[in-house]
């Protein structure tokens, strides 16, 4: 087996002992057990099983990356199961609540819309200017449709974010999962030459929308341009603007998370339109973590370039030893250098610092994340399928 | 003691609605200002000519519907088509200043020098003169406030001077936008600005034809 996986990845380093990787694998193992089966959780059969079988997913896919020490395509197994089964469960749910995906403005006024996290940067400066909050959900725990309530989902991004900045879009974020699955689809890509520009789309989009948000007081990314209201819950149309919003939903969706993926293997909605993406890139400062290129080492082969979901490598970048702003710390461009140039990195280390080292910190604090949020969206897709199936 | 009286009113209800204009304001202003030149002295100009066109717009339009008699009563369906035709006309005018910029004055992001040096032809009075303007005729909830006292004063002159008091009290909110000029001017920036435009541009036009069509402006 470790033969083999040496001719796979020539220039890699062999993979770890089993043994080795089960003691590195054992604090996720307790940390999944903590989340899945802690005293007062469902005690539901279908739900214990999609619980247990989700932990156990959780578990191999971390062992894997202990074991084989590369990050990218166990993690992404996670991201795309996390992308295809939140729709399920969130629809469902929204269904079972309401009877129906669309929201009526009767449940806006009572504030039982379900708190997502795209809306958090168009909060600031309405909030800054009157001390309201634009978006129609409860701060308080329970009020909401998602039963947390805004105020511990923010306080509980925010603390994730400082420590992982945009590492968020590759380890918590479910609608990102559901493009990296159709980019993932076809062998090569149709489109390989994009207009560098187009990765400054998402700022733009998060300037736009912050100051429409302030001006018509309601968080305009989710009533005009979020493509993933196609998939989770639409405007309850009752005039030809609802229409209009819908169909705008639905064609972004087509567009940026279906189409362009497919045809240029690249998370396309992520690098060139998602708002919330573009704020989470200026926590990347504020994170201990980052990926770092040795220049030394580095033969320009933009292999790492060619790799990266999210279109973060230039060659400019490269040249310079880093990532742009926008890196997820997907670690695609780490596992794919043949010369071990691209690694992971902690600020204010040294360049002979273990990369192996900064990668189990990060990905400890990733799959920890990873386990609690994403793991607990999967169980209950898992367990609505059950439902359905058994 | 009267004109004094109304004076003081204007501008305390133009500085207690300051924060609702520059809500208002703030789409078209701030992404047209980062593609203009950096500079304090860039910064203010363009917002004095935004300005002075913005007053010229209240008082044409409190002029107009005084004359007209229907300052506070004014029937729902002419008021939708009018703020219909304004988003439209300021989708327009923000489409074409994201056009024109492609040939700002820029740094490349990955550069230290200058690079694409096109024409830095001084959009800046024009332009902000021109988006001052339609933004003065836009019926944002301050001004609305504003006509409707206007309207209950005896004279034509009296409302004039109840809204140029309402005008000097909202225009002090508008000073910390000069702070702009401090934000460098590289490719990442004026790109995003013109971007943000033309998404900007987008909305005031659907929903500019929506109210043309005689459409609800909100889908619920």
């Amino acid at each position: 087996m470790a033969t083999d996986l040496r001719v796979l990845r020539p220039g890699k380093p062999a993979p770890r002992g089993i043994g080795r990787s089960l003691l590195l694998t054992l604090p996720i193992v307790v940390w999944s057990l903590l989340m899945f089966f802690h005293p007062g959780g469902t005690t539901d059969r279908l739900s214990l099983i999609a619980a247990s079988m989700t932990a156990l997913l959780m578990i191999a896919l971390f062992f894997m990356m202990m074991r084989t020490r590369s990050t990218y395509r166990w993690r992404r197994v996670f991201f795309v199961t996390l992308g295809l089964l939140f729709p399920v469960g969130f629809i469902h749910t929204v269904i079972a609540m309401r009877g129906t995906m669309g929201i009526p403005i009767e449940e806006m006024i009572a504030g039982r819309t379900p708190f997502c996290f795209m809306p958090i940067p168009l909060l600031i400066l309405p909030a800054a200017f009157t001390k309201s909050l634009v978006f129609p959900g409860s701060i308080l725990p329970a009020g909401g449709m998602s039963g947390g309530g805004m105020a511990a989902m923010v306080a509980l991004w925010l603390c994730i974010t400082l420590v992982m900045g945009r590492g968020w879009c590759s380890y918590a974020c479910f609608f990102g999962g559901i493009e990296e699955g159709v980019a993932s689809v076809p062998a090569r890509a149709k489109i390989r030459k994009t207009d560098p520009r187009w990765r400054f789309g998402p700022w733009a989009v998060l300037l736009a929308m912050v100051l429409l948000s302030l001006a018509l007081f309601e968080p305009a990314y989710c009533m005009w341009l979020c493509p993933f209201k196609a998939v989770s819950e639409y405007v309850a149309a009752r005039n030809t603007v609802g229409l209009l919003q819908n169909a705008i939903f639905v064609l972004l969706f087509g567009g940026l998370v279906i189409v362009l993926p497919f045809l240029t293997k690249k998370r396309t909605q992520c690098a060139w339109f998602c708002p919330f993406g573009a704020f989470q890139s200026i926590f990347n400062k504020t994170s201990i973590f980052n990926v770092k290129i040795d220049k030394e080492r580095c033969r320009p082969c933009v292999l790492c370039q060619t790799a990266c979901p999210t279109m973060s490598l230039t060659k400019e970048s490269i040249a310079q030893g880093e990532t742009l702003m926008s890196c997820t710390r997907c670690g695609a461009c780490v596992d794919a250098c043949p010369r071990n140039a691209v690694v992971w990195h902690i600020k204010g280390t040294g360049a002979a610092a273990k990369p192996e080292r900064a990668r189990l910190m990060f990905l400890y604090a990733a799959w920890a994340m990873a386990v609690m949020f994403g793991g607990s969206i999967i169980a209950q897709g898992l367990a609505t399928l059950l439902h359905f199936v058994i | 003691m009267a004109a004094s009286l109304i004076f003081g009113e204007a501008l305390a209800l133009g500085l207690a609605s300051g924060p609702a204009c520059i809500a208002a304001c703030g789409p078209v202003l701030v992404p047209s200002m980062l593609v203009e030149r950096r500079g304090v002295g860039v910064s203010v100009r363009y917002i004095s000519a935004f300005l002075g066109a913005r007053l010229l717009g209240y008082l044409l339009f409190a002029v107009a519907a005084w004359e007209l008699g229907m300052l506070a009563s004014m029937l729902r369906a002419p008021k939708t088509l009018l703020i219909g035709v304004v988003y439209v006309l300021l989708a327009a005018v923000l489409l074409a200043y994201a056009y024109s910029a492609r040939h700002a004055c820029v740094q490349k992001c990955s550069d230290s020098k200058l690079v694409n040096i096109g024409e830095t032809k001084n959009r800046g009075v024009a332009g902000a003169a021109v988006l001052g303007f339609l933004t003065g005729l836009n019926l944002c909830p301050p001004f609305v406030a504003a006509g409707i006292r206007a309207a209950e004063l005896g004279s034509l002159t009296a409302a004039l001077l109840f809204f140029t008091a309402f005008f000097l009290g909202t225009s002090i909110w508008f000073a910390p936008f000069a702070g702009l000029s401090c934000v460098a001017r590289n490719e990442a920036v004026v790109t995003v600005a013109r971007m943000a435009m033309a998404l900007i541009a987008l909305w005031y036009l659907a929903l500019g034809i929506a109210m043309l069509m005689g459409r609800k402006g909100y889908g619920y």
